[in-house]
């Protein structure tokens, strides 16, 4: 089959002009400039097949919101090519535009000032989709993210989680064939977290719309991905399945602690012995570090029970707090 | 091509109504921003019935011919502060903070999208006392308006807000290099407030300067000056219909260059 997305040697290089220091700094760089050109994205090339969804992943700063705005027209790559559904976008905006979606996370798309309802009247006659398509859109986004809660509110006055539902269903109105989510779970709570992945999950089953998408948060990756990409410093660092993160990294939990003691030796002696104590636990399947009072405990959730590590630190050490984090991205990047 | 036109203009006219809408809820922002406005153009006004109570004439002007001057200077710089407003943020902080991202993100142009993005009520106010001042100046100055000079005149004002909003495009346009570019918009801008006075009054290089340069003159003083009977059809028309229309294009043409090096740098 043909692909959906085309990466061939993607590369964008920016120049920067340092600014000297001072008065004189500023006139001398009047006349000469020093350049610094430093390389967002740097040989990107990879493939995406109709109907995939790609977890396109990577530290802040790796190049991914560049590599994002070169897929969708934004920014011209300095060398290498795109291709979107056999169109370069930057060569053919609004074209592309027509065929793509695109959600940023951090800010709306939508505009401030409209009420919901009218926002998607005014897409309609934007993205120019028919009357009986646009009816039986709405009834399905009406489903999927309970729009008609805050059809009459503005958009100034969405909560985050119900801006980045009406974003979402925006972005789906004139059914894209691609669509381009950056940070689509930025800042929301679990149970809206959910509905929005159950609401990605069916868009792209029921048209199989191809889906990239960025994210700090591995359950969107292991709930949503058929496939992830790791850049790394604008390079590409892993193309694949997700089973071997899943395998290396998924499973990882992360406990931590937040413990009252006099003596560090003694709290010392006492996580030593948890080793012992405690099934499974290798070196390997759990490492523990101890600073400033909190104790952070890894592990891998396969081998061994949360709640025997929950209740030996317990029963042994004074807990004041504790709490129980997933691997973020940024250490799975570290590690590979 | 008509049918992009239509388009465009169903989608404009979406937004007004909601914005007319808005403006209706908050009435009452409404109407001190109208009386706010008024007191100012009464401030203006009084300061030339002040002045003509010393002397008789201004080299050759009376007090209602400046008045029409005045009254019509309001009417274009008014119609372009509703439409155009969100230029101002464009010279402003929109580029900096990646706001214009998404007016590359939908498949319509991204001036409309700047344009559609905000109405601005406060220029209703100012049309409404320019229009009102026109037709008060016209009658005790004896100024005789048949519906052929009436048409002329609404031909006028339309091209003189296309100088307007040319002026503001070619100035907001430079933010797409500089990535700020508010403070060279509103010193520009400023220089409008010439345009509410003959132009005699001025010295030379201020004439050619706001007539070919900066040309708000074409904005009130050289279209007015016509209904004045100072100057031929050919002069005042002629020359607002020509350069409003060069400014226009040279608006657009750097606009859009803009764009491509927004393509290129980012923001």
């Amino acid at each position: 089959m043909e692909n959906m997305i085309e990466v061939k040697g993607l590369t964008k290089t920016f120049k920067s002009y340092k600014k000297g220091k001072g008065l004189s700094g500023t006139i001398k760089t009047l006349f000469k400039r020093e350049v610094t050109e430093i390389e967002a994205v740097k040989d990107i090339s990879f493939n995406i097949r109709p109907g995939e969804i790609i977890g396109y992943i990577g530290a802040n700063g790796a190049g991914k919101s560049t590599t994002i705005k070169m897929m969708t027209g934004i920014l011209n790559p300095t060398s290498g090519f795109v291709k979107v559904d056999g169109r370069v976008p930057y060569e053919k905006r609004q074209e592309n535009a027509k065929h793509i979606g695109v959600v940023f996370g951090q800010k709306t798309q939508l505009w401030w000032d409209l009420p919901v309802g009218e926002t998607f009247a005014i897409l309609k006659e934007v993205y120019q989709v028919p009357d009986a398509f646009y009816a039986e859109q709405m009834k399905y986004f009406d489903e999927i993210f309970e729009l008609s809660e805050f059809m009459g509110q503005t958009v100034r006055t969405l909560s985050l989680g119900q801006r980045m539902r009406a974003d979402l269903a925006a972005s789906m109105l004139h059914n894209p064939k691609v669509l381009f989510l950056d940070e689509p779970t930025i800042g929301l709570d679990v149970m809206v977290k959910e509905r929005i992945r159950k609401a990605i999950k069916d868009m792209n089953k029921r048209y199989g719309t191809t889906i990239l998408l960025t994210t700090h948060d591995m359950s969107d990756i292991e709930e949503l991905c058929h496939r992830i990409i790791i850049i790394d410093k604008g390079q590409l660092l892993y193309d694949g399945g997700i089973d071997t993160i899943r395998r290396d990294f998924g499973y990882e939990r992360k406990i931590v602690f937040d413990l009252r003691y006099d003596d560090a030796e003694v709290v010392g002696a006492i996580l030593q012995q948890m080793r012992d104590e405690i099934q499974g636990c290798t070196p390997e399947n759990m490492t523990y570090t101890l600073s400033e009072s909190q104790l952070s405990v890894i592990f891998n959730r396969n081998e061994i029970n949360i709640s025997s590590i929950m209740n030996y630190v317990l029963q042994h050490l004074n807990v004041i707090d504790f709490s129980v984090k997933d691997m973020d991205i940024e250490a799975i990047v570290k590690r590979f | 091509m008509t049918k992009t036109f239509k388009r465009y203009l169903k989608l404009y006219g979406m937004f007004l109504s909601q914005y007319l809408k808005a403006v209706m809820h908050s009435r009452t922002d409404f109407l001190i921003g109208f009386l706010a406005f008024f007191l100012i153009q009464f401030g203006g006004i009084a300061f030339i019935a002040l002045v003509f109570r010393q002397i008789p004439d201004l080299m050759g002007w009376s007090f209602y011919d400046l008045l029409f001057i005045y009254g019509f200077a309001n009417i274009p710089r008014g119609i372009d502060h509703m439409f155009t407003d969100y230029l101002w943020l464009l010279a402003g902080n929109v580029i900096v903070q990646g706001e214009f991202d998404r007016y590359l993100l939908r498949p319509i142009h991204p001036l409309f999208q700047i344009i559609a993005q905000r109405f601005q009520p406060d220029g209703i106010g100012e049309m409404i006392i320019g229009i009102l001042l026109v037709v008060y100046a016209a009658s005790k100055g004896g100024i005789e308006f048949t519906a052929g000079k009436i048409i002329l005149l609404i031909v006028m004002v339309i091209f003189s807000t296309i100088i307007y909003t040319s002026i503001k495009l070619i100035l907001a346009s430079i933010a797409f290099w500089t990535k700020r570019s508010q403070s060279i918009l509103f010193m520009f801008y400023s220089m409008s407030e010439f345009s509410k006075y003959p132009l005699a009054i001025y010295h030379k290089f201020i004439r050619t300067f706001i007539t070919y340069i900066v040309p708000f003159a074409l904005t009130a003083y050289i279209p007015a000056s016509y209904f004045l009977g100072e100057s031929s059809l050919m002069e005042s028309l002629g020359l607002t219909v020509s350069i409003s229309l060069i400014a226009l294009a040279l608006g657009l043409f750097i606009f859009s260059r803009g764009i491509k090096q927004y393509e290129s740098v980012g923001n």
